[in-house]
């Protein structure tokens, strides 16, 4: 592996009245060259720190840090061979565009051609020709983003580090910006950790997402393992949306895997895991894995309903549960009216199960 | 620059309750640890704590304990007694209530001018805003008696107003002349307040109020008023306390009244007793730190807009005509005073004699050129060269403010304001109780603590340290006892001499760092006595020659000369202590230990020589005070410039590949320069302005303008005491000249520096 985590822990001496802060805890992770991974969660769960302490800002309390086999625990930020993208962008606002491109060159004595030739190639890249007389000022911030991202890029760095690099930027420059980022990692190979509470950036994004949670590491995988199936119930919730369905074993036998649910026995035929009989489990169903009809496994009755366009939203009580269902086909154009009693049927081979 | 692991040993991991005091107790010695792994950090810390220690707590505390401490050494109260007795009583009680009335009454005009200024720069739309603001702080850049001058010119007996042109027989000498005197001269302090408070009020808030119906002034009193409450509660507080302190006008235009400044002035200069002067002092500084206090933690806590709001882009133009005239009116009419009472300080300094012949003459300048060069020189020069050190210290104390995190944080920002918030006599006093004599337990306390950063600094090894603390300390007191009578001239030969094999030792070892640092120091032990060789000579050329403005300017020069390079012994061992720690430090053979024994040997020797750290009639005591006085100033420049960098800029330069050394040159430097610029400008104002703490520590060979003019009043006189006034604001607007002009130049057009700040 190219980058691991060993039982990186952190925690933060107590300030003012308040207790140790333990920002990260245990986390392992292993990441491969040209790869680029994601850690995902909600605001003040570690990312950062994580993160800053990948790039030597912040010193681990304990734990292992590995570039490429050799521990960096106490290589000073300067000597890693990283380069970072910040929030704040943190563009040199005395130094002109190509003084602020070329600042990592120069601090490695690198002859003024090449230093020229690097910085007009990541230049081009960023699609910023034409800019390098400009005082930082004199940029939109999209163009300051990619700024940031080209010192970043021209130090050839071995990992990319990325601290929610478009969270000041509006939705449309973010998109773009999304796909731009994603085109030039790929087709340079950097290995790139990327910091984001913005689920779908982390989907569109990653090769692996990590989902935090409270300085834990939830899960590790790829955007479809994460979505399809998530190991907790925090990670099912915080990615997309989910409904929780408690249901019962009755007949354990793997492949054969049959529930009881709201009364009905239901057939998991996609599940591997094997689990006794009588045991509780929590089914996970994304409101697209449910369908709506007028006579379906389950009575319903529609709570609300929202007509989206491609779809529609609909909140329906099952066995007086709320759960969310949209209805995606473009051949349904009659909505089940708010009151209505429909029928409702669980995709059995995708909705996922969590012990429960 | 966070916390960068600079690497030796991982973090000890956390102790697990937080909350006995063991754990705290563990938790400053991790922090300890960490922080000495920071060296830059440690020593700096170390630097300014000292700083601190020696010349402001230090000196303080002398300041007030003498009060209670009668000449035999006795606990004793006599002069606090004297306010309830029936004899001194009365006086006593007068000149204090006098005090508390002036204080009351400049602070609250004082503000209300201040308000009415601000309120037509922000809201009026004042016709010349940028002539208005630049009057307004004229009064920040001159000296302290300048108003007071020239409102006796204009309105005193002989006033040119109230004389000769009304023919009235006007008393100006007074409450009411100090007052006004007093209003005109701090104003400027209110007016910036408020202004950048009304600047930050958001219209929208105003504009809410009046939608739901409100009336102007309900709006006014609803909404305007209690959001600029704290600052007009700072203002009045800042100009209490700065109208307590003043000296310069009390004492020239208070007449028959007494205040305490002057009070405490006349125990020093006219009776020499200083328990009585300290008794005094203390009485003047309850209520200064009272308000010092309930302004730190009361009234910046509560400053909501001050914190949060940014200057919104248009402020709304008051709508009342009458309002918005009547404040326009005012403010022109208060900076036509103020031009009018800085021209006639001019202007009477070229007429024969005031109130009776207005004839020009060139008398006062051609006495100001020649019998006062010495002291213009002096001032000028002292005031240059505590300049930068200031500025410095400024600086890095704002940086460890800002960006480090330690305990005593507190602490060290409270010391950095504490020494120029007091009353400047109350520090005059200290210095002159503090540094009169030899101070060997002091002295012993400065050695100590150096001491022990050096070893622990120097070498990792328990061993090392204990053998180099010993021996070092041993040798240094053996040299002291068994040479007492030494000089100081042929102490510092021999030093030469010493660093100088040390200098070669280094070089035959390829030891670039000793071999310049040991070279350096024995140049400079060498410079001690050889500067007189230049220095003499200059001496005797200026005695030759004519007597007149170059004979003393050349006289000046040669001890100007010698400043540098004839540091008092305890200041010179301190310096080297913290130079050669990171040499030895550097050394990592056998060799580290002797070079640690004489390298905490030799500054030993210095700290116990003669009377250690007897200061007074020094050059050395004026810098300090000047530094001091003027240290809240650029360190309040030096935060304000670091909070608006984003850290993750010099972030961003390390992970980019540079240190912590090429960080600092390339991006915090050229960031800070501009709040550096302003740190010089501020520091140099208030050094030459500074009246009331150098006055007690001038001497013959050291003179001061502003102390030289209150001292010799009777023989210069009016026409005389303006002709220096203006020499000194004049200097000063060259200086701020001179740098802006740099600044403009440096920082290509990234904006000006803003003076107000130091007020
Ligand atoms: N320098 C610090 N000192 C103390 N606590 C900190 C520090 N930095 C972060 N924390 C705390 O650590 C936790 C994780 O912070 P962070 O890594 O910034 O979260 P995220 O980036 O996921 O929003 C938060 O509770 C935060 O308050
Ligand atoms: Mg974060």
């Amino acid at each position: 592996m190219y980058l691991t985590l060993e039982k990186l822990t952190k925690t933060f001496p107590p300030r003012g009245g308040a207790g140790e802060v333990h920002a990260v805890k245990d986390a392992d992770l292993q990441i491969s060259q040209g790869e680029l991974v994601t850690l995902l969660g909600p605001s003040g769960c570690g990312k950062t720190t994580t993160l800053r302490m990948i790039a030597g800002f912040e010193f681990p309390t304990s734990g292992r840090i590995l570039l490429d086999g050799k521990e960096i625990n106490t290589l000073p930020p300067n000597k890693r061979d990283m380069s970072m993208v910040f929030q704040s962008y943190a563009i040199f606002p005395h130094l002109n565009i190509f003084e602020n491109i070329a600042y990592g060159l120069h601090v490695q004595r690198i002859s003024k051609s090449e230093v020229e030739r690097r910085v007009g190639a990541v230049l081009e890249l960023v699609e910023l020709t034409g800019y390098e007389k400009r005082a930082p000022n004199q940029l939109s911030g999209g163009q300051q983003q990619r700024v940031a991202l080209a010192r970043a890029l021209v130090m050839e760095p071995k990992v990319l580090l990325m601290d929610e690099p478009l969270s000041n930027l509006d939705a449309k420059l973010r998109e773009s910006m999304r796909t731009e980022i994603r085109r030039i990692q790929r087709s340079l190979g950097i290995t790139s950790v990327y910091v984001t509470h913005d689920q779908i950036e982390a989907m569109t994004l990653s090769d692996r997402v990590v989902v935090m949670n409270k300085g834990l590491i939830e899960q590790v995988g790829s955007p479809v393992e994460v979505y399809r199936y998530p190991q907790t119930r925090f990670v099912a919730d915080f990615i997309g949306r989910a409904n929780f369905i408690d249901a019962t074993v009755t007949r354990g036998l793997p492949g054969q895997l049959a529930v009881q649910v709201y009364g009905q026995t239901l057939h998991l035929s996609n599940v591997k895991e094997v689990y006794s009989e009588g045991a509780r489990l929590i089914l996970i169903a994304r409101p697209e894995m449910i369908l709506v009809n007028s006579q379906g496994e389950l009575p319903g009755i529609v709570r609300r309903a929202s007509y989206l366009g491609n779809m529609v939203d609909y909140d329906i009580e099952v066995g007086g549960q709320l759960i969310s269902v949209v209805d995606t086909d473009p051949r349904h154009t009659a909505i089940h009216a708010e009151g209505a009693a429909v029928g409702v049927s669980l995709l059995a081979d995708c909705v996922h199960v969590l012990p429960g | 620059m966070t916390d960068i692991p600079s690497g030796h040993k991982p973090e000890i991991p956390p102790g697990r309750s937080p909350v006995s005091r063991f754990a705290g107790l563990v938790h400053r010695y991790r922090e300890f640890a960490l922080i000495s792994r920071d060296p830059v950090l440690f020593m700096s810390l170390l630097f300014c704590g000292l700083f601190l220690l020696v010349f402001v707590f230090f000196p303080l505390a002398r300041a007030i304990s003498s009060g209670f401490i009668n000449k035999e050494g006795l606990f004793d109260l006599k002069y606090f007694a004297r306010y309830f007795d029936s004899y001194y009583g009365p006086v006593m009680r007068q000149i204090f209530w006098n005090t508390i009335r002036m204080g009351v009454l400049s602070s609250v005009i004082g503000t209300l001018l201040g308000f009415v200024f601000a309120f037509a720069m922000v809201r009026c739309q004042i016709p010349g805003k940028r002539w208005v603001h630049l009057i307004a702080m004229v009064p920040t850049v001159s000296p302290p008696f300048a108003i007071a001058l020239s409102t006796i010119l204009l309105f005193g007996r002989n006033g040119l107003i109230t004389k000769q042109l009304l023919g009235l027989n006007y008393n100006v000498y007074g409450m009411q002349g100090l007052v006004f005197v007093q209003v005109i001269t701090f104003f400027t302090v209110s007016y910036l307040i408020l202004r950048a408070m009304l600047e930050r009020l958001n219209p929208a808030m105003e504009e809410a109020a009046e939608s739901l119906g409100a009336g102007r002034f309900h709006v006014f009193r609803t909404i305007i008023l209690p959001l600029l409450i704290p600052g007009l509660a700072g203002s009045v507080l800042l100009l209490f306390v700065e109208s307590l302190a003043d000296l310069g006008n009390p004492m020239f235009i208070a007449g028959n009244m007494t205040v305490l400044s002057t009070q405490i002035f006349l125990a020093v200069i006219g009776e020499y007793d200083y328990q009585k002067a300290s008794a005094l002092a203390f009485v003047l500084l309850v209520p200064t730190l009272f308000v010092f206090l309930v302004q730190r933690y009361y009234v910046n806590r509560r400053s909501y807009i001050s914190v949060t709001g940014k200057p919104s882009g248009s402020a709304p133009v008051e709508k009342s005509r009458l309002i918005r005239w009547t404040c326009i009116a005012i403010t022109y009419l208060g900076c036509i005073f103020i031009i009018l009472l800085y021209a006639t300080v001019v202007y009477s300094s070229f007429t024969s004699a005031w109130g009776v012949n207005y004839a020009p003459t060139l008398r006062w300048w051609n006495d100001a050129l020649t019998r006062g060069v010495e002291a213009i020189l002096d001032t000028t020069f002292l005031s240059a060269l505590g300049t930068p050190v200031a500025a410095l210290i400024g600086m890095v104390i704002a940086f460890l403010i800002v960006r480090k995190k330690f305990s005593g944080k507190e602490i060290l920002d409270f010391g950095s304001n504490l020494g120029g918030a007091v009353p400047g006599t109350i520090l005059g006093i200290g210095f002159i109780l503090a540094f009169k004599k030899g101070r060997v337990v002091m002295a012993s306390i400065l050695y100590a603590i150096l001491a022990l950063f050096f070893i622990f600094f120097a070498t990792p090894s328990r061993r090392e340290q204990v053998i180099m603390l010993i021996l070092g300390t041993g040798i240094g007191l053996a040299v002291h006892f068994l040479a007492p009578q030494l000089g100081l001239k042929p102490l510092m030969y021999t030093y030469s001499g010493i660093y100088l094999g040390l200098a070669v030792i280094s070089l035959v070892r390829r030891r670039k760092l000793g071999f310049y640092t040991f070279l350096g120091i024995a140049a400079y032990s060498a410079l001690f006595n050889l500067v007189d060789i230049i220095a003499v000579p200059i001496a005797v050329a200026g005695r030759n020659m004519e007597r007149g403005f170059w004979s003393s300017a050349l006289y000046q020069m040669a001890d100007y000369i010698k400043v540098p390079f004839q540091l008092s012994p305890v200041l010179l061992g301190m310096a080297l202590l913290f130079i050669t720690a990171l040499v030895v430090r550097s050394e990592n053979s056998r060799l580290r230990l002797p070079l640690g024994v004489i390298a905490l040997a030799l500054p030993c020797v210095l700290f116990y020589h003669g009377m250690p750290l007897a200061l007074t009639s020094t050059p050395y005591i004026i810098l300090a005070a000047y530094i001091v006085r003027s240290l809240p100033a650029s360190v309040r420049a030096g935060v304000a410039a670091l909070q608006q960098i984003d850290p993750s800029i010099e972030e961003a330069s390390q992970i980019l590949g540079a240190d912590a050394q090429y960080t600092f040159r390339k991006v915090t430097l050229p960031l800070i320069l501009p709040a550096l610029l302003a740190g010089l400008i501020f520091s140099f104002t208030r050094h030459m302005t500074s009246l009331s703490a150098i006055i007690f520590l001038v001497t013959a060979r050291w003179r001061i303008v502003t102390a030289s003019i209150m001292s010799d009043f009777e023989q210069v006189g009016l026409m005389g005491a303006s002709a220096y006034s203006t020499i000194i604001i004049v200097l000063v607007l060259i200086a701020i000249g001179v740098i802006n002009l740099i600044t403009r130049r440096v920082l290509r057009g990234r904006g000006d520096v803003d003076i107000s700040m130091g007020a």
